[in-house]
């Protein structure tokens, strides 16, 4: 997997959170490193953790001599996000979809279904991403 | 001279026959703000171009060439087209105009309206806000400052290399603002029809851009192609996450466009040519030009109207 290019500061931010906010509890550094990709340093993960800690987006408790951190609102975060978020829905869905969500994928035909899973099997990935889908922590507990 | 008005039309005819074809043949990121660009040009001096014919007859009813101390006679000969040309300008640029009016004001308050829910989510961090929402579901709101959201179940569905192409997906879109370009194209739309078939292609223009920059931010196009596809299938299993299928087909481009999509991730890197930007460019200066002589002449006209009522 070419990953010549290095990661701006602010997406490897939005990656790490990403990572928590899938993996629903607390990590450690040594987890998060494990989920993201091992062409990352582990001192710039723990850089990135300790610096998200220091704005204040993430709690963590000491564990032994290493850190587990976890998002700040969480769980709570993500349900008091819920009105806001029903309200855009519903105000995407009365603007005909005039645009003012730009959604990351569109709903499919039956059609389609079936024409991306046969390219989803021909583009099967190789190497490690065999291990997709499965979370950060079971794939830690290995 | 008020043939020039042919000029934006044919312009707009044009646009309206190869919209599609003339979105794919440049590159991605170039064609959501040349064919905004393009397409707010076009339905402007078509609009200008109308307004001079309007204007010019307009002047000639009940008591305005007294008001105005203009000579009728002068005029129509000036003009060069017979009234009821410009008595059909006329109704057509009072019906446009309501049109772009009420699409402007709903553009704008939908938008509006939007940022100001996006100020309900409390981010993680950053621009990026989670909810607890058991669709699989990712998207981007403008505002102050803009939010990408993403909901549980999209994370669930998606590997760390995956979440990485849709966070830059997400945020290709909040920082070229392609939420307002596309709301610009559909302002254009509705100030002419012929530039309906441009709202599809800038609104796949848009999306192609997104997966593009992605593509580029993880350095590999399969990855980005698996990971829409992955989350779109997500998105398909999920029980009441079907739209109907007639709101979807309007903006999104038709159905296969998740598919169109993947594909073009999957192809190999397409080379870009220089001939449709030139082409572009080309299109919006002769419509602006066509407006501007036109707009001229429409004066010109009209003074030399004064000097002969004034000599009389």
């Amino acid at each position: 997997m070419a990953r010549s290019r290095p990661r701006p500061r602010g997406s490897l931010e939005a990656e790490v959170l990403a990572c928590l906010a899938a993996a629903g509890g607390g990590l450690t550094a040594a987890e998060v490193q494990a989920d993201l990709g091992a062409d990352l340093a582990y001192t710039t993960v723990m850089t990135t953790l300790s610096r998200l800690h220091a704005k204040g987006a993430l709690d963590r408790v000491a564990e032994g001599r290493a850190y587990r951190y976890r998002l700040v609102g969480g769980a709570d975060g993500a349900r008091s996000n819920m009105t806001a978020h029903q309200m855009l829905r519903l105000l995407d869905e009365q603007a005909d979809h005039a645009g003012v969500l730009s959604r990351f994928v569109a709903e499919l035909s039956a059609e389609d279904e079936r024409v991306l899973t046969r390219l989803l099997g021909s583009t099967a990935p190789t190497s490690r991403n065999g291990a997709r889908g499965r979370s950060a922590r079971e794939r830690s507990a290995e | 001279m008020i043939s020039l008005l042919a000029v934006p039309v044919l312009v707009g005819l044009a646009l309206c026959l190869v919209s599609d074809r003339l979105a794919r043949s440049l590159r991605p990121g170039w064609a959501v703000p040349l064919l905004t660009a393009l397409a707010l040009s076009v339905a402007l001096c078509t609009g200008i171009a109308l307004s001079v014919a309007a204007v010019l007859v307009g002047v000639q009813l009940g008591p305005l060439p007294r008001i105005g101390q203009w000579s009728v006679r002068s005029l129509r000969s000036g003009m060069g087209f017979p009234d009821f040309v410009g008595l059909l300008a006329m109704a057509l640029v009072l019906v446009l105009l309501a049109s772009a009016l009420v699409r402007g004001v709903r553009t704008a308050r939908d938008l509006i309206r939007a940022s100001r829910a996006a100020r309900g989510l409390h981010p993680a961090g950053g621009e990026l806000a989670f909810v607890d929402d058991a669709a699989p579901v990712a998207y981007s709101v403008l505002g102050f400052p803009g939010r990408i959201v993403v909901s549980a179940a999209m994370l669930a569905a998606l590997s760390a290399d995956e979440r990485r192409v849709l966070l830059a997906h997400e945020a290709s879109h909040l920082r070229n603002r392609h939420q307002l370009y596309f709301g610009l194209t559909r302002l254009a739309a509705a100030a002419n029809p012929l530039l309906r078939p441009v709202v599809g292609a800038v609104s796949r223009a848009v999306e192609r851009a997104a997966d593009e920059d992605a593509a580029a931010v993880v350095g590999d196009r399969g990855l980005a192609a698996r990971a829409l596809t992955r989350a779109a299938l997500a998105r398909a299993a999920h029980p009441g996450s079907l739209a109907p299928a007639a709101a979807l087909g309007a903006t999104e481009g038709g159905a296969a466009v998740m598919v169109d999509r993947v594909r073009s991730l999957l192809a190999p890197p397409v080379h870009y040519r220089q001939l449709p930007v030139l082409l572009v460019l080309l299109a919006g200066v002769a419509s602006w030009t066509a407006a501007v002589v036109l707009a001229a002449w429409g004066d010109g006209v009209v003074e030399v109207a004064e000097a002969v009522y004034a000599r009389h």
